[in-house]
């Protein structure tokens, strides 16, 4: 190695670290740049693993690196490989098998892990699972053979997509959810009748309003769960989607802040110097509402990933933020999109509501109407990046807002408002 | 290499005749004639958008194929990439129809084919030496260049209303 070249550790071969290890290698061609990864399969697209359970894919076609903009050249990425500790003074990282590695740029890039709430009851047991890796995705898979009905613990977005998939393989599937409604983080109760009808038509049984407490199981794994209000039922699955937590008890605390997450500045540089975060594991802060939050998005994983890269690489770039909410999908034939502030109930926003046949919009504005601070798009979603533009921007919404009202925004209005 | 062309729009010549649409449709249809496109299901899709902006001005809208692609970066699939051209391709085998490109594009220039669960935009008409909509323009609002050709090419004919490249 070259006199004066800066070695590059990265910890998590994901979204943030391989984002960051690209942009890094898009200024400095020369200083080396390694991954570690405690997972044994090469980087892939993580939201992609539910397609592992319905077998539409296989994990080769999920590989992250020669898709989109991962080249992966001049990238070391070291499988199998767990950070154990962090010395920031020292500068050096241990790993699982006693080997010290010294850096002069760290990223802690290590996401976050399912949360398995503590007062469920059994769920040590087989066939319980969480969704995270493609290694949680083959055992899931391994078990649809032996798997008359699956239970879903959880009513976010991940389970959704985890039920689907189950249908799919011809699996009866139950979805337990403990809010008054699905997607209760992305929408409020009486925005979601469009989807839940959908999801009812496709097949899906919800429970809502109840949760499990205890998982039953036998010799041969799971055979039911216990609900809070007495009932049973009968299953051989159990798929667990409460949320995630960050991977960043290993961080060392002395010198690295931790509150909850990983804390960073606005150039995602950690209080520990050299050191830096990105991604699910980082705390960072909403534009919208100024506010310190962790995230659980590929996006913005990717978006901050870049960012301390080029920050590491010495290219100082500030880190904008992003949305705590910013989700896009396609559950049950419904198209939705869900940005910035959706939860209005009780509080002071001005909101538009439109509802026609298939689709639904839920326009939010600050108190006093001048700013779009959020939007819910069911059914129509389309050019809700220009949105995403007006949210984020903080716009004067005063010359496009009944365009905006009547979602006919486009960007010939950009242009000619100015 | 030779320097990428864009698509640039000049704003002051634009009649809203849509053709540049219709060709867009065509080019991106099986059959590649007007007759054929219109009988092929699903639709072909066009992805130039002549939106009108009150009271009657024609703004055609289309992929800038920024440098920072945004959605290429947000792609939760990676079906979004780079040709060697410079061009942002989504590639329809990879897209699982999530939609988060739409979500973060922000000209809305990502369309939805519901038939296919694809997303679709702009690609420069790969593979052809002009792209369609340029070819089909009648006014030549819309033309294929070099940055530098049509900045000087701006600055000679002193053209104020124009959309140049719309940054990232
Ligand atoms: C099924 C599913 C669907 C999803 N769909 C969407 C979606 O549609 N849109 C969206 O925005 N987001 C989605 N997400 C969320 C998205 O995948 C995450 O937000 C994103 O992966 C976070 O990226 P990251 O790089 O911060 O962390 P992660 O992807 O969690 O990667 C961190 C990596 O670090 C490794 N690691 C942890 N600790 C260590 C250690 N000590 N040593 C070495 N390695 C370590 C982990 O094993 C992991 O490989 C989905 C997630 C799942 C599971």
């Amino acid at each position: 190695m070259a006199s004066g070249e800066k070695r590059y550790l990265i910890v998590g071969a994901s979204a943030a670290g391989m984002a960051a290890a690209e942009a890094i290698r898009s200024i400095d061609k020369s200083g080396p740049v390694t991954v570690f990864s405690d997972e044994s399969d090469p980087p892939y697209f993580r939201p992609l693993i539910p397609f592992l359970i319905s077998g539409k894919k296989e994990a080769a076609d999920m590989a992250l690196i020669g898709q989109g903009p991962y080249r992966g050249a001049g990238i070391d990425v070291r499988l199998n490989s767990k950070v154990e500790s962090i010395d920031s003074r020292a500068r050096t990282v241990e790993l699982k098998s006693g080997e010290k590695v010294e850096f002069d740029r760290l990223l802690i890039a290590t996401g976050s892990r399912p949360y398995v709430p503590p007062e469920i009851e059994g769920t040590g047991a087989e066939g319980v699972f969480t969704l995270r890796t493609l290694a949680d995705a083959r055992s899931a898979a391994g078990r649809v053979g032996r798997t008359t009905r699956a239970v879903m613990l959880g009513g976010g977005i991940l389970n959704l997509k985890a039920s689907f998939a189950l249908l799919e393989r011809g699996i009866k599937v139950t979805l337990i959810v403990q809010s008054p409604q699905v997607l209760s983080q992305l929408m409020e109760p009486g925005d979601a009748a469009l989807i839940r009808d959908a999801l009812n038509k496709a097949g899906l049984e919800i429970e809502t309003g109840v949760s499990a407490s205890r998982i039953l199981s036998g010799s041969a794994g799971v055979r039911g769960v216990l609900l809070d209000d007495g009932r049973e039922i009968v299953c051989e699955t159990v798929c667990i989607g409460k949320g995630v937590r960050p991977n960043a008890a290993f961080a060392d605390s002395e010198s690295i802040h931790v509150d909850s997450g990983i804390v960073v500045d606005r150039f995602t540089a950690s209080s520990a110097e050299s050191v830096y975060a990105a991604g699910d594991v980082a705390v960072t802060v909403d534009p919208v509402t100024g506010g310190r939050i962790v995230t659980a998005l590929w996006t913005n994983a990717v978006e901050m990933g870049r960012c301390a890269g080029l920050n590491m690489a010495g290219r100082p770039t500030a880190y904008g933020g992003t949305f705590g909410i910013l989700n896009a999908t396609q559950v049950a034939g419904v198209s939705f999109v869900s940005m910035g502030i959706v939860h209005t109930s009780g509080l002071d926003y001005e909101t538009h509501v439109h509802e026609s046949r298939g689709a639904y919009r839920k326009l939010v504005f600050s108190p006093d109407g001048k700013r779009l601070m959020g939007v819910l798009l069911l059914g129509d979603i389309s050019r809700a990046g220009l949105y995403r533009f007006v949210i984020r921007e903080r716009m004067p919404v005063e010359k496009i807002k009944s365009q905006i009202i009547n979602h006919t925004l486009h960007y010939g209005h950009f242009l000619r408002s100015r | 290499m030779t320097e990428p062309r864009e698509i640039f729009v000049r704003l002051d010549r634009c009649q809203g005749c849509h053709t540049c649409e219709l060709a867009c449709a065509v080019a991106h249809s099986k059959s590649k004639s007007l007759y054929g496109a219109m009988a092929e299901q699903p639709r072909p899709r066009h992805r130039v958008y002549v939106e009108a902006v009150h009271p009657n001005t024609p703004v055609p809208v289309l992929c800038r194929h920024c440098e920072d692609a945004p959605c290429m970066h947000a792609c939760i699939a990676g079906a979004i990439g780079r040709n060697e051209e410079g061009a942002v391709i989504t590639r329809a085998d990879k897209c699982i129809g999530c939609w988060t490109c739409v979500m973060v594009c922000p000209y809305g220039v990502v369309g939805r084919q519901l038939e296919e669960h694809k997303a679709y935009r702009c690609d420069r008409c790969e593979g052809r030496e002009t792209p369609a909509c340029v070819a089909a323009c009648p006014t030549k609002a819309l033309v294929y260049r070099t940055v530098r050709d049509f900045s000087s090419d701006v600055r000679k004919t002193a053209s104020t209303a124009m959309a140049g490249p719309q940054g990232g």
